[in-house]
């Protein structure tokens, strides 16, 4: 049945043709001007040189890698269980006799597989075809980052499956949307490669669940991490985040009886 | 509708409606704040991003972080200023599919000056106020020259700067009138253009920069009056004058857009809804 479901809005996703090329025009446009302004920090250094073990390539590839993952994983604005909240939908979903949290997980995972094929493997292509990047060195990194980024997407639901609950008790989700801002785009390591931070805000960075989102897929499809390691890593938020998600609606659900009785 | 009023009742009466939805706003204190708050704290990322990039690496495309901060702070304050002064533009596409937009025409202002005063929002602030910061931090670490014909430029580069933000928001409302897909590409030059503008335009390939420069000119806006404070020659090689070139191709882009919004205007009309 959860297949079912993430299977069709997997065929959803592909009914908003226009929004899919207007939104490849702006992830590319975005995609040359970072790498231009990456490219021109590394002027005046010699050829191959690695700045907190980036080279300019190594660099620019992360930066196709998070245009093309914008979408499939989502860093920003995502507020549906908030909106069936408002609506009173979110009723009838926890009526049903499914599991909340795994009714849209599986839609998402849905969504999240569609866009990767119309949104995130054009942007690489095109960002491919406009500068040299660095490519997966052998078939195991190949399939790692393929299995790193369901993870990635999966981390990135938790966090905000639980914004939107957050969003349920403050009735208006302005507040948090800002917050969330902050949380998914700098702390995933989108906004900039984690290692490029100063000491204290690094360490605090690599020791949070939020770099599976992008930086952790990033290191295994750049080399700088072990396959093994990247994996479990990310294994082990997911399971944390989806256990917290879990604790979070059960108190949810708690004050959902409550109003409504 | 369209009875002749000055441009200086209109501005009179346009001033009004912004101070009678402030007051509205002030209203809810605390919402108030928090929206400034929130606005600040979402646009801290980019001061934070630049702030970082120049803690590994010396400088970006020849430049220091006090002449990337000097971009940065321009583009900033233009780009909130821009977009605060047209909120109203981001309501037209939903008030045509709700048909709220017929109540709109018939206030007493021009159509588009109606259109944007139908919000407002201080919000804005937040963002202008982080662009003042980082200006202010400029100049502890440029050292400028200053003369009468820099501190005239100023005025005349926010004000060039502002305009064009205001035109690039206006033609996002203006593709509403006909068509309610991928309008989304239209961040590419809005959003895109301002992160553009906050850094130095040689760095950009050929591509970008006829884009930048010459269909939507943000590169004018920052660029080449920074090179001018700074009295650095631009690598690309061009002449001193070009700095004037700023408000002359922002005047013509205005003037485009508001022809494109008279022919939106009259394909809405024409459309009867």
């Amino acid at each position: 049945m959860y297949l079912e479901l993430a299977k069709r809005s997997f065929q959803q996703q592909f009914a908003y043709r226009a929004a899919t090329l207007a939104g490849l025009f702006t992830n590319s446009v975005f995609g040359v001007m970072l790498s231009s302004v990456y490219l021109a920090l590394y002027w005046d250094k010699a050829d191959g040189v690695s700045v907190a073990g980036f080279t300019a390539q190594q660099t620019v590839t992360y930066t196709w890698l998070g245009q093309a993952l914008i979408m499939p994983v989502v860093f920003w604005g995502w507020w549906l269980i908030v909106d069936t909240i408002r609506t009173g939908t979110v009723v009838m979903d926890l009526l049903k006799p499914m599991d909340f949290f795994r009714f849209w997980l599986s839609r998402d995972l849905g969504r999240a597989a569609a866009q990767v094929i119309t949104r995130g493997v054009p942007t690489l292509l095109i960002g491919a075809l406009l500068f040299d990047l660095v490519w997966p060195e052998s078939w195991q990194r190949w399939a790692a980052f393929l299995i790193s980024v369901p993870f990635a997407v999966t981390v990135s639901f938790c966090l905000r499956f639980m914004m939107n609950l957050w969003g349920f008790w403050l009735l208006d989700h302005r507040g948090i949307s800002s917050i969330m801002l902050v949380v998914s785009g700098v702390f995933s390591g989108h906004l900039l490669p984690i290692a490029w931070y100063p000491a204290p805000i690094r360490d605090l960075l690599n020791v949070l669940p939020f770099r599976s989102m992008l930086m952790t897929p990033v290191e295994i499809w750049l080399g700088q991490i072990s396959i093994v390691h990247g994996l479990s890593l990310q294994l082990f938020w997911t399971t944390v985040m989806i256990g917290a998600s879990y604790a979070l609606l059960q108190v949810a659900e708690r004050k959902v009886v409550v109003q409504g009785g | 509708m369209d009875k002749p009023i000055t441009l200086r009742e209109e501005l009179g009466i346009a001033w009004k409606i912004a101070g009678i939805r402030l007051r509205g706003q002030m209203a809810y204190r605390t919402s108030f704040w928090l929206q400034i708050f929130g606005n600040f704290f979402t646009n801290f990322a980019e001061v934070l991003a630049l702030f970082a990039m120049f803690y590994q690496f010396d400088t970006l495309g020849g430049w220091t972080l006090g002449e990337v901060a000097l971009l940065h702070g321009i583009s900033m304050i233009a780009f909130s200023l821009g977009d605060l002064l047209t909120v109203g533009m981001d309501s037209v596409a939903p008030q045509i599919r709700s048909g709220d937009f017929d109540r709109v025409l018939t206030r007493p202002l021009g159509s588009w000056m109606n259109a944007a005063t139908s919000e407002f929002s201080l919000r804005h602030l937040g963002q202008a106020l982080q662009g003042v910061l980082v200006l202010g931090f400029a100049l502890t670490q440029v050292e400028i020259a200053w003369s009468i014909d820099k501190a005239l430029l100023v005025p005349v580069m926010f004000i060039s700067g502002i305009a064009l933000f205001m035109a690039l928001f206006t033609i996002e409302a203006i593709f509403s009138f006909w068509t309610v897909n991928g309008v989304e590409a239209i961040n590419a030059f809005t959003y895109g253009g301002s992160d553009l503008a906050q850094f130095p335009m040689h760095i950009f390939g050929r591509s970008l920069r006829f884009i930048f420069f010459w269909i939507v000119p943000v590169g004018f806006i920052t660029y080449y009056p920074a090179l001018y404070l700074l009295e650095k020659p631009d690598p690309l090689g061009m002449p001193d004058w070009f700095v004037l070139l700023g408000p002359v191709i922002t005047t013509i882009f205005c003037a485009v857009v508001s022809w494109g919004w008279n022919q939106g205007i009259r394909h809405y009309r024409s459309t009867g809804s």
